[in-house]
């Protein structure tokens, strides 16, 4: 019996309970309990019978930088970084957004030299930062960088290089990362992100 | 490693107590308990390294879905009593009516029952969490423990108002209740300290901000200050109010149909009256709370508002339309038999609207439920030329479902304000006049909100949530402020031509308040699993990720059956408590209730007539009815 179905009877036992009481039991209290159990029982029942989807977590990718032999892989394991471990959409946007609290990122990668970059994720506090996209006194963001190679984001070396490759690729710039530096920071070994779908997958549970 | 150098530091100190007298004892004692000593550290390391514990058989994140879905009703129960409770004394010290008083007091005694026991749950909540989920306790603790301080001091401030206000409520009378009044309003004052500080932590969970450098205040306030922190603090202050009046509601209800006397069914009808009125009154700005909600769910994650509304969420909001259909349904139809029983020969005249009304939250309710996408065959999705049905699909769109939410608010605050018209003749010389204009703004409001929606699907998605919706609930909010002085000023100079009859309600408006509490609860049921699920598979969206067995979101037959049991958990916990409380009236029944018989008979002076359920004859200064 699959777990619908178990849930399904135990709806119509508790419904069929609910009558009972309200067909043969005479004191008002458990009458109210009678009628309280056929409601809930109905309730499940009819959520029973509406498309059961469960959200199921996507798997956790594991990269083996030794496996890079590319600057585009490199990217790659970037921009996934991007979108999860690093936290950096929670802030930017990448192209216009009413929402973000933090510069647009589109382009920047063309903008800042990778040095600069590299400066910004670890020492962010190295340089005022102020919002000049408005008329008047600029103003600080609502948010502030937080340091990304430390707690609780901490990053490591070959993570921060991956994302300053990814962004340089997204703002068409030729990436000047290099496959080697990256390799001997970390001396090989693995890398474990997140995915990058944030969504999770879907399954029918019948 | 750690071990090995325990053992080392123990080694360099053996030496220092070689000389002591003893020395002897020491060593023996030392060796002997070395083992222990340095296996403790070893557990001590693995304790740190647990990320997640399980509870056999039914699992930990079960119980802690059950511990949490009890602490948070009864909290929402216990932080909405207090708002009414102190309005309603109020209203009575205002117009010196003590049945308000008394009405009052009762409240704030289930109040005081209850507190107690939400307790009770918040602490093993908080004891199942730490043991259950330590990695993720540690980092929130790291994150927010200068709000923790203020949480306990805001919970000691509560408790100890409450105890004041509650065993002082004797002793403050007379020219001491403006200090009884104040201290009610510390009581709301601290209760929604209490509400907001947890909020923040749950709301940062599903829209963390990123946290920077700062002393560890400035990096709480800043976690605090996320997104959705303000938009779930307004919809639960409002939805706890809902809450609180409906379970009152509830209560008065199985103590109407459980009344042996003439005086006990006068006195639980019209509390059952005013816990409806409470929980209608909170029901209809609601929506729009949650429609603030939504739209800052989506302006912070859009990916989190699609797997809400179009996810596999998506058939959770026809459930909830149901559920808030059902809702509208029941208050509208425990005001219609206020009409038919309570105003003798009301039934006949108010037939015909009654029934309009019953019509379009029909045809509202059945709009509002129309999924977007229907569940079909091949065959029969090439019938219908997609899975879109061409006339039903159409309903399935939001710009039909805010119409409709809107116009079911509206067929809701008219009913009430029916019920406060029934039984009286308007004597003002510009009555008629001012009834011609609300006659006017209603037609007008009406159309306008079909209109805003028919268009709305000819524009541009944003301009349709950014206007046309607002403007939508601007109309209607329009017409709840305009509406509600006016008729009080025309209620106030009102001719009473029939007497309203408290006690005469059938046994089944009991059961619909009964019905109103349990749809209340499902719904705070339901969307908090909305709520959770849309974290998906993140303890903190997007920056703690939920590695545990339990990472994925049940499907919504199964959450539904966990949000009935919940339910009916909480229940057979109120009425347990209830019962608890008011034990001690049985034994004090005899004065205290002729007291309670006798002043529900009584409406002076025209103040707040739609509380009170009537309005009083021109010149008479007390009314028997």
């Amino acid at each position: 019996m699959s777990e619908v179905a178990l849930l399904q009877l135990i709806g119509l036992i508790v419904v069929g309970l609910g009558v009972f009481i309200l067909l043969f039991i005479k004191g008002k209290f458990l009458r109210v309990v009678g009628f309280v159990i056929i409601v809930l029982g109905g309730f499940s029942l009819i959520a029973l019978s509406v498309p059961q989807m469960a959200s199921l977590p996507p798997a956790i990718e594991t990269f083996d930088i030794t496996k890079v032999k590319t600057a585009d892989d490199l990217a790659s394991i970037g921009q996934k970084i991007f979108f999860s471990k690093g936290q950096c959409a929670l802030c930017h946007s990448i192209g216009p957004s009413e929402s973000s609290r933090c510069p647009d990122l589109n382009g920047i990668g063309a903008k800042l030299a990778p040095e600069f970059i590299y400066e910004s994720l670890t020492q962010p506090q190295a340089y005022i930062y102020l919002d000049f996209r408005h008329g008047g006194v600029p103003e600080e963001y609502p948010a502030r960088m937080p340091y990304i190679n430390k707690n609780p984001i901490a990053l490591s070396e070959q993570e921060i290089y991956s994302v300053i490759a990814f962004l340089q690729k997204m703002s068409g710039e030729p990436i000047s990362i290099k496959v080697e530096d990256v390799l001997r920071e970390s001396g090989g070994g693995e890398m474990k992100v997140a995915s990058v779908a944030v969504h999770g997958t879907s399954s029918t549970n019948d | 490693m750690k071990s090995r150098g325990t053992v080392e530091n123990l080694q360099s100190w053996l030496p220092k107590v070689k000389h002591s007298s003893l020395s002897g004892w020491s060593v023996f004692w030392v060796l002997l308990l070395l083992p222990a000593f340095v296996w403790a550290q070893d557990a001590a390391t693995q304790a740190m390294s647990v990320e997640y514990r399980d509870i056999p058989w039914i699992g930990s994140r079960n119980l802690v879905w059950i511990v949490a879905q009890q602490h948070l009703l009864l909290a929402g129960f216990v932080l909405g009593v207090p708002i009414f409770a102190w309005i309603c004394e109020i209203v009575g010290w205002r117009s010196k009516e003590p049945r308000y008083d008394k009405l009052a007091k009762e409240f704030t005694k289930l109040l005081t029952s209850a507190y107690a026991t939400t307790a009770l749950f918040g602490g093993i909540l908080l004891f199942l969490l730490i043991g259950l989920y330590p990695k993720l306790m540690a980092y929130l603790s790291d994150v927010f423990f200068p709000s923790f301080i203020a949480y306990c001091i805001l919970f000691l401030l509560e408790t100890a108002t409450l105890y004041i206000y509650w065993y002082g409520w004797d002793a403050l009378q007379g020219n001491k209740k403006g200090l009884h009044i104040f201290l009610g309003f510390l009581l709301n004052l601290f209760a929604l300290g209490i509400m907001i500080v947890p909020n923040s932590w749950a709301t940062f969970q599903a829209s963390p901000v990123v946290l920077g450098d700062g002393t560890a205040i400035e990096r709480a306030w800043t976690a605090m200050q996320n997104p959705t922190w303000w938009p779930v603090n307004i919809h639960r202050l409002i939805a706890n109010v809902v809450l609180g009046g409906f379970i009152c509601g509830a209560y008065a209800g199985v103590r109407y149909l459980l009344a042996q006397t003439k005086e006990e069914k006068d006195h639980y009808d019209w509390m059952g009256y005013v816990g409806n009125f409470i929980g209608v009154f909170g029901m209809l700005p609601l929506p729009f709370a949650g429609y603030w909600l939504m739209r800052e769910v989506y302006q912070y994650n859009q990916q989190m508002g699609i797997t809400l509304m179009g996810g596999f969420l998506a058939w959770l909001f026809i459930l909830q339309a149901m559920l808030i259909g059902v809702l509208f349904l029941g208050a509208n139809y425990y005001f219609w038999m206020g009409i038919a029983y309570r105003i003798p020969g009301s039934a006949q005249s108010y037939k015909r609207p009654i029934l309009a009304m019953l019509v379009v939250l029909m045809v509202c309710l059945g709009v509002w439920m129309t999924p977007h996408s229907l569940v079909a065959s091949l065959a029969e999705a090439q019938l219908m030329g997609g899975t879109h049905h061409p006339l039903l699909g159409v309903f399935g769109v939001m710009s039909a479902k805010m119409t409709v939410s809107n116009l079911m608010i509206l067929v809701t605050f008219m009913s009430f304000i029916m019920y406060w018209r029934a039984g009286k003749q308007e004597t003002a010389a510009w009555a008629k006049v001012a009834k011609a204009v609300m006659g006017a703004l209603l037609a007008i409001g009406g159309i306008a909100v079909v209109v805003l929606g028919v268009w709305g699907y000819f524009v541009p998605a944003i301009i349709r949530i950014n206007y046309f919706s607002v403007a939508q609930v601007l109309i209607v909010l329009f017409i709840m402020v305009t509406f509600t002085p006016l008729t009080a000023l025309l209620m106030k100079s009102a001719k009473t031509t029939t007497e309203m009859v408290w006690g005469q309600m059938p046994i089944r408006a009991g059961y619909a308040l009964v019905l109103n509490a349990v749809m209340v609860i499902l719904l705070m049921s339901l969307m908090g699993y909305a709520r959770s699920s849309s974290r998906v598979h993140w303890h903190i969206y997007g920056v703690m990720r939920d590695t545990s067995e339990y990472a994925y979101s049940p499907a919504l037959g199964y959450a539904a059956a966990f949000m009935s049991l919940n339910t009916f958990l909480f229940c057979l916990l109120v009425s347990f408590i209830f019962w608890v409380a008011t034990m001690g009236d049985k034994v004090k029944k005899g004065p205290e209730q002729g007291q309670a018989a006798e002043d529900p008979t009584k409406i002076s002076g025209g103040v707040t007539p739609a509380m009170a359920g009537g309005a009083p004859r021109v010149g008479e200064e007390t009314l028997k009815i």
